[in-house]
């Protein structure tokens, strides 16, 4: 009986669906489009918007795996405006940020425009190859690897530096240079993402803008300033966006080069919310933390892209 | 008959058995591949496989119905491995038998996540007597936590000295006596640095080793010690006759920190002023495995380190006689600080009792003699004394390999690190103030005052 029932119910939604009007056509497509989008929308759901609510949610409780989670209102938010280590790995991360999306986007820059520049084809990928290798690379390896050349007594850096007449650099465990340390340890494994982005831009630049350019007189400095640079500037704001985004969750390289150390000089947010979360199984403070830092990024990026107006170029 | 299967006949066995798998019916087809009666059921156990083949494919013929399937967990130290065990615990998905060293033993216990062992270990009390006669009470106490036994102890390693003889003979040295001193420490390190680029002693920044062996033969902790009561179920029933288990309890406590008292400011004082005399290179954080690579190119004249670094030094290529070990020097006392580990059982585990019987096989000595850890090298320092014999150490080194069974017996005031319920905030606490005192950032007294502060913060937050 049941089965009579809803048999006529649902044909009536298949002929509607199947009507061959303009309706139903449009239907179609709409349906279709749907189905296309739904992997994106249900992979979105389940692996972002779904841990931000439990996230979100975890930060008003106490919580330690063991014991049932515990409300505690807005406690954890309140430990952690008052805990100096929190403002210290924010430093220690915008610090980070400003060394490391600096040095980054200058010399992803200057590599691309040099290996465009390359009439050589072989000599061009070979370039392209080699800068992009370390992207490849696994963060821990290269983070101990790195941790053992950058060892004050041992390492081969100071080595170098010492047959130059340079003293010893503690570079990982004084607290005024071990952010240097880790700055370029992270420098020098993305230079090659950030690199391949401005390769992209700088390639894609319409040539007969910078042909008229030239026949105007504007060569090198005056060229790179007033065409080059407005041209690519879609280009930079992306790549810094993304890079500014990326630096904000720094992790790898301090947690396994210094373990935030000497005390807390290489500390960063995102290492400071998983040795509170995973570590001390405060999961409640630790989503607290992941909280703060998330609307942080989205300030930052916001600002961003407010100012982009005034200096990003699009045509 | 025609045992043919037609296009047809075999499709609908094809959809069969999808709509089988799909539906679980597969779970229930296992029952007929075990031995009548009896279900198959799977342990999850953190363990490597490179490890354990052998000890698994030994209890499988013994147990043909328990498959054992691996989670490898891989950390810097045991407390980042707890932290994973435990990420995998809020995740749904924690295993039957976990692997835990004294870092982590108190942490499982208290929380109530590994199952305590009493009342099965009395049940099988003829069957383990002969395990626990060749173990030392001392570890079988680390492994106990208000009276109860949670683990059965699988391995060990006491910080001892270890030596690397090529330099020191260059420095016209032999090895020391078992009763050298701090000082006499002094001068070997000071006697080694120098030679060909290297330095006399190094250590990195941790809990084990670390400097924790210099505030435990100052006759100190930056806990306060003292014994859990209750234990005597073990002590009466399998160390009745052995001396050195009289006046033990039911596993360690550490009530209170006291981390800036003067014997722990003196200890830090001492280590700092050995880098400040260029006698140590520079202390970051790390492992034993950190120092491996300078020990062996003879950079390093002495370093704390416990059996489990002999293979490793061995699988580097180190020949073994270039290498000794001492026990550690005397200074107010000669204790010593160690660390036991084995596995552990998954309160609540469907599967509890065939997680029992594995963790009870693989104690059997003629199992542990298989075990990849102990077996062809010695990776860790097994338990048992009986294993710890001259045929062992005769591949790998090194010559005075009875120190390190010696450090248990001859010296049983021999203690475990630190390690109490919270002891991966604590271990954080004590490696970053560490570090801001050896780098110079803070005095020794600065450094523990601020340590001293944490703690007690820490203490009042449980």
């Amino acid at each position: 009986m049941v089965s009579q029932a809803i048999q006529p119910k649902r044909n009536r939604i298949i002929q509607w669906l199947a009507a061959d009007t303009m309706e139903g056509i449009r239907r179609q497509r709409a349906l279709l489009g749907y189905l296309f989008i739904a992997p994106s929308i249900i992979g979105l759901l389940v692996f972002i918007i779904g841990p931000m609510i439990a996230t979100f949610g975890l930060s008003f409780y106490k919580w330690n795996v063991f014991r049932p989670p515990e409300f505690v209102n807005f406690e954890n938010f309140s430990r952690l405006f008052s805990d100096p280590r929190v403002f210290t790995a924010f430093r220690n991360t915008f610090l980070l940020v400003v060394m490391t999306v600096v040095m980054l986007e200058i010399i992803a820059l200057a590599l691309a425009l040099s290996v465009h520049r390359l009439a050589s084809r072989p000599l061009s990928y070979f370039f392209r190859t080699s800068y992009f290798l370390p992207v490849l690379l696994s963060g821990a390896a290269v983070a101990v690897t790195l941790g053992y050349m950058f060892h004050r007594d041992f390492g081969v850096i100071n080595y170098y530096l010492g047959l130059l007449g340079i003293p010893k650099i503690s570079w990982l465990t004084d607290s005024n240079v071990v952010l240097w340390s880790v700055s370029l340890t992270t420098v020098w494994r993305n230079l090659g993402f950030t690199f391949i982005i401005y390769l992209g831009g700088v390639s894609s630049l319409p040539t007969e803008i910078l042909e008229a350019a030239q026949v105007d007189g504007a060569y090198g400095w005056r060229r790179l300033k007033s065409v080059v640079l407005p041209l690519l500037s879609p280009t930079i704001l992306f790549a810094t966006v993304t890079d500014i985004i990326k630096m904000l969750q720094f992790f790898d390289e301090p947690f396994i080069m210094t373990r935030g150390g000497p005390g807390d000089a290489s500390r960063t947010v995102v290492m400071l919310m998983y040795e509170n979360a995973f570590g001390n199984l405060a999961f409640g403070y630790g989503s607290a933390i992941a909280l703060v830092l998330f609307a942080v990024i989205l300030l930052v990026t916001g600002i961003q892209f407010a100012l982009s107006r005034r200096w990003v170029f699009y045509s | 008959m025609s045992t043919k299967i037609s296009r047809r006949e075999m499709l609908k066995l094809t959809a069969a058995s999808a709509v089988a798998m799909s539906t679980g019916l597969v779970s229930s087809t296992k029952i007929f591949a075990a031995p009548p009666g009896q279900e198959t059921i799977t342990l999850r156990f953190q363990e490597n496989e490179q490890y354990y083949a052998d000890v698994v494919e030994a209890f499988k013929q013994q147990f043909p119905n328990v498959n054992i399937e691996y989670v490898t967990v891989t950390g810097i130290d045991h407390a980042e491995v707890a932290s994973k065990i435990l990420a995998q615990l809020a995740a749904g998905t924690p295993v039957d038998i976990g692997y835990a060293a004294t870092e982590a033993t108190q942490l499982y216990a208290g929380e109530g996540l590994a199952l305590p062992l009493t009342q099965r270990v009395l049940d099988s009390k003829e069957e383990l007597a002969e395990y626990f006669a060749d173990v030392s009470p001392v570890l079988t106490e680390t492994m106990m936590y208000e009276g109860d036994l949670y683990q059965l102890p699988r391995d060990f390693n006491a910080a001892n000295m270890y030596f690397n003889t090529e330099l020191l003979a260059k420095a016209g040295l032999e090895m020391p006596p078992a009763e050298w001193t701090k000082d006499d420490f002094v001068e070997y390190a000071r006697a080694m640095t120098g030679i060909d680029g290297s330095y006399g002693y190094g250590w990195t920044n941790r809990l084990w080793g670390s400097w924790t062996p210099w505030f435990f033969v100052n006759n100190t902790n930056f806990l306060v010690e003292e014994r859990a009561p209750g234990g005597e179920w073990m002590w009466e029933t399998f160390y009745a006759d052995d001396p050195k288990a009289q006046g033990r309890g039911g596993g360690w406590r550490w009530p209170a920190p006291q981390a800036n008292n003067p014997e722990m400011l003196e200890a830090l004082e001492f280590v700092v002023s050995l880098t400040r005399d260029g006698l140590t290179p520079e202390v970051g954080m790390g492992t034993g495995e950190t120092l491996t690579g300078f020990f062996t190119s003879g950079k390093l004249g002495m370093t704390p380190a416990g059996g489990f670094w002999s293979g490793n030094l061995y699988n580097q290529g180190m020949p073994k006689d270039a290498f000794d070990v001492q026990f550690w020097p005397a200074w107010k006392s000669q204790r010593h600080q160690l660390g036991v580990g084995a596995a552990w059982i998954l309160n609540g585990s469907q599967h509890e009792d065939e997680a029992w019987e594995f963790v009870k096989f693989t104690c059997k000595k003629e199992i542990m003699e298989i075990c990849g850890l102990f077996n062809p090298v010695t990776l860790t320092t097994p338990v048992r004394r009986s294993m710890n014999n001259e045929a062992r150490y005769s591949v790998t080194g090194p010559a005075n390999w009875q120190v390190f069974y010696a450090t248990l017996d001859e010296r049983p005031d021999t203690g475990p690190i630190p390690a109490p319920v919270f002891s991966i905030e604590m271990t954080d606490i004590y490696t970053r103030f560490t570090g801001l005192a050896v780098n110079g950032d803070m005095t020794p007294q600065e450094a523990l005052d601020g340590m001293q502060a944490e703690l007690e913060a820490l203490y009042a937050r449980q």
